[in-house]
């Protein structure tokens, strides 16, 4: 059986959901059990019983096999993702950690500076760090060698569909890291999740493609076959590019046509 | 009376108030939270013996969705 291992934990399912942007709770709900992911991401803000008629973590601890990987949204600095990291460590009881500093709303790019200053402490601390990166294979392998677990270099910019714009970037980190590569933020459809698989990643993060799409549930298992696709394509090995025609049939011997 | 913030508002509680308390006023009572006092993290099992004083500074936060 196909399994990942992240620590100590072990995942039979290479794709992680997010669980913003969906219409409702119930859809969010459907779409993680559709999607068959066992690691989702939360993030921490202060409770405001108005806003909340629910309590989000046993929600999806009522969920069996769902790990929660809470994420440092929100924080614009190493000191904040820090203090994010640990109130959530002890709210979740995971020590998984998904660094994510983006001071700017507009573009909302990861701050590699902030990012591999609270990664290097939070390793330290035994978090298992999943950082959120531009797809620089330098900072990548900085981050390996503070001790995360993952790096997780993003396709494109969060929400904006527009895909494995840094596949060559991507493919670079994946040639160099010895940790797992985790495509995270810019998926639009599950053929680019499975392209990513089929460059190597070890797995997937996926949100807005699934939360906003017009069929949440149905798209997370469409995901989650498209990852396991490229995943096997990739350990089948696909046959390499040639700059010119290799014929599939026979060149010689046709019939004979002439009398 | 005393005031302290909570979430970032300011708030008038009665002297002597825990911090379990407060979660009550707020509704979280049942609702899994964090509670930071002052940048001080308040485990559960102390939430009921925590006194809160003038000025303390008081977050609650739980997680909600995101990516």
């Amino acid at each position: 059986m196909d399994l990942v291992q992240i620590g100590s934990y072990t995942f039979s399912s290479r794709l992680i959901l997010g669980t913003g942007k969906f219409g409702n709770t119930a859809s969010m709900v459907d779409a993680v059990r559709a999607s068959g992911t066992e690691l989702v991401t939360v993030a921490l803000r202060r409770f405001n019983r108005e806003e909340t008629d629910h309590d989000l973590f046993t929600t999806l601890a009522d969920l069996d096999g769902i790990t929660l990987m809470p994420n440092t949204s929100g924080a614009s600095n190493a000191k904040e993702a820090v203090r994010t990291a640990h109130i959530s460590r002890e709210l979740s009881g995971s020590p998984f950690i998904k660094v994510e500093i983006h001071p700017n709303p507009q573009h909302l790019m990861p701050d590699p500076i902030e990012t591999y200053e609270a990664c290097k402490i939070l390793a330290g601390e035994g978090f298992l760090v999943m950082p959120y990166i531009p797809a620089d294979p330098v900072l990548a392998k900085r981050l390996e060698d503070v001790g995360c677990a993952s790096v997780m270099p993003l396709g494109s910019a969060i929400g904006s569909g527009q895909g494995l714009a840094t596949a060559g970037m991507i493919r670079l980190i994946i040639r160099e890291s010895t940790i797992p590569v985790i495509v995270d933020a810019g998926l639009r459809s599950p053929s680019e999740a499975c392209a990513a698989m089929e460059m190597g990643c070890t797995a997937v993060l996926v949100n807005s493609a699934i939360a906003v799409a017009q069929n949440p549930p149905e798209m997370a298992a469409a995901f989650a076959e498209a990852v396991q696709a490229g995943y096997r394509a990739k350990a089948a090995g696909i046959m390499p590019k040639s700059g010119s025609a290799i014929a599939t049939s026979p060149l010689t011997s046709f019939l004979d046509t002439t009398s | 009376m005393i005031t302290i913030t909570l979430n970032g508002q300011q708030r008038e509680i009665q002297e002597g108030s825990t911090v379990e308390d407060i979660l009550s006023i707020i509704g979280a009572e049942k609702q899994r939270v964090a509670v930071v006092v002052n940048e001080n993290i308040v485990y559960p099992e102390k939430r009921g013996s925590v006194l809160l004083r003038e000025k303390d500074q008081v977050e609650v936060l739980s997680f909600v969705a995101g990516g």
